[in-house]
């Protein structure tokens, strides 16, 4: 793909802005009209959908397209920012306020199409959904890419949406669904998907939305080896019950507890730590007995060093625990005599500072656990 | 204390900003949000600090508190004083300026006289 820099006005300024900068925005969303996505639809889904046309629609929240199981209470205020785009004018207006070049377009309603439940269907909302697409935004608008959507619910069907469309240039990957899938995108069935995106030269992109039907993410029994299991198995343990009290407030409500986590090493705590503040800005008054980030009461744990990262450099270790205060809440742990323990040695040699290796390796632990060495 | 001089700006009359309304007003060269809460008129910048957008434009409500403070029980407090950034959420309560979510974060607040049906921001 192609895409022409802006006019480089300011080539001889020796400072880089937004404006002389080239932005590619890999992650755009159009909003899907149901009553003309009817007009590409095979019969009698079109008849469906211009009934479905007929239903008031809530933010991705449309009676059979995307129904949410949505109980939250409403209350007065809060954000009410325009969060739609339903024109290619609309967002090119929108994405030139943000100083960018290009951008790859994904779906308002589709983002839930895992979760339709007749294939047919689904299969129909994706061909319509991509011919519409590309009819009255990707050739309305240049600067926006197309990301061709497929049903995971008919791989084959799928691979010949993407020989039919992917010629077009305008799109540049394949959209997969993430959200509600019945089966992981690493199963074989969806084959017939990856050999017809290296057949037309697209990528493909995984994409969520915010969902967790009926188990999904959950169905790590599906995997098949050690490795994926144990990679998960545990971080994911630690990552559903941090989450879990945060959002109850458990170390609000018990200040004076100690909490710490054991055996899922730490890489995953400033993941979450992170994206727990991303969403405590928006949505505080959801958890208004936090008062403070949530990340802060994240560095009020402890974590076991086991099982340690062992990343090619070592160095990044230590740059990691600088993400979650490690130095001062993380513990050694040796998991012996599992397989899969940590020798002493490798935590001690790792580049800490000397103050920082004597907490890790026992001065946090004597301070967590309180105890009484002579 | 800051040592910048201060100006006295007309930036609306008091029919434009009627009890329970609020808009965006130039002082100088500030965006300020003008608000009338009970009568009672309070200026905060027009830039949220979080990924500077249009605070001021947002809407006005109150919010939910929960916590010792409120003997344990979801409350909605501070009803017409909290406004909500359009962007990404992110509450302030204009007559303190304080960041509902955020205790480090705190808005400058801006005198706000009325002279003569005429309403001044001291900036």
């Amino acid at each position: 793909m192609t895409i022409e820099s802006t006019p480089n006005a300011a080539a001889a300024s020796d400072r880089e802005t937004l404006e002389t900068l080239t932005i590619v925005d890999v992650d755009v969303h159009v909003h899907e009209d149901p009553a003309q996505l009817a007009e590409y639809a095979d019969p009698p889904w079109d008849v469906g959908l211009r009934e479905i046309a007929k239903v008031e629609e809530r933010y991705l929240d449309l009676p059979g397209l995307s129904p949410r199981a949505e109980y939250r209470v409403p209350f007065p205020g809060g954000s009410h920012r325009r969060q739609v785009a339903t024109s290619a004018r609309e967002m090119r207006e929108g994405l030139e306020a943000l100083h960018v070049n290009a951008a790859v377009v994904f779906p308002d309603h589709l983002l839930s199409l895992a979760m339709v439940r007749d294939p047919s269907f689904a299969v129909t909302l994706a061909s319509s959904y991509n011919q519409w697409l590309y009819e009255r935004w990707l050739l309305e608008e240049p600067k926006l890419k197309g990301a061709l959507v497929i049903a995971p619910h008919d791989p084959q069907a799928g691979a010949a949406e993407i020989r039919r469309q992917g010629g077009h240039r305008e799109f540049v990957c394949v959209y997969m669904p993430a959200s509600g899938l019945k089966i992981l995108y690493g199963h074989e069935w969806y084959d017939p998907v990856y050999e017809a995106a290296i057949e037309t030269g697209l990528p493909v992109v995984i994409h969520s939305v915010e969902a967790v039907y009926p188990v999904f993410p959950f169905q790590l029994q599906d995997f098949r080896t050690s490795m994926a299991v144990h990679a998960l198995a545990h971080p994911l343990a630690m990552v559903a019950n941090m989450v879990s009290m945060i959002e109850t407030g458990v170390p609000v409500r018990y200040p004076e507890l100690g909490i710490a986590f054991m055996e899922a090493g730490t890489s995953w705590v400033p993941w979450v730590a992170n994206r727990l503040d991303k969403e405590y800005v928006e949505r505080r008054r959801e958890v208004p007995l936090l008062q403070e980030r949530p990340s802060h009461y994240v560095r009020r744990f402890y974590f076991g060093t086991q099982p340690i990262e062992e990343p090619e450099r070592a160095a990044d270790v230590v740059s990691l625990f600088e993400l979650f205060d490690g130095e001062n809440r993380a513990m050694f742990a040796s998991d012996w005599p599992h397989h899969d323990f940590d020798h002493p040695q490798y935590v001690f040699g790792l580049p800490f500072s000397p103050e920082a290796r004597r907490k890790i390796m026992g001065e946090n632990a004597i301070r967590f656990f309180r105890l009484e060495l002579e | 204390m800051s040592l910048r001089p201060t100006s006295a700006y007309a930036v609306a009359s008091v029919d434009e900003v009627p009890e329970g309304t609020h808009r965006v007003v130039r002082a100088g060269k500030r965006e300020l949000g003008l608000f009338n809460i009970r009568g009672e008129y309070h200026a905060i910048p027009n830039l949220c600090p979080h990924q500077r957008g249009p605070l001021s434009e947002g809407e006005v409500s109150g919010t939910l508190d929960y916590g010792p403070h409120t003997g344990w029980r979801l409350a909605w407090i501070w009803e017409d004083e909290v406004v909500t950034c359009p962007w990404h959420g992110l509450e302030f309560h204009v007559p303190s300026g304080r960041c509902v979510a955020l205790p480090e974060v705190r808005l400058s607040t801006f005198e706000v006289r009325v002279e003569s049906g005429r309403i001044f921001v001291v900036a």
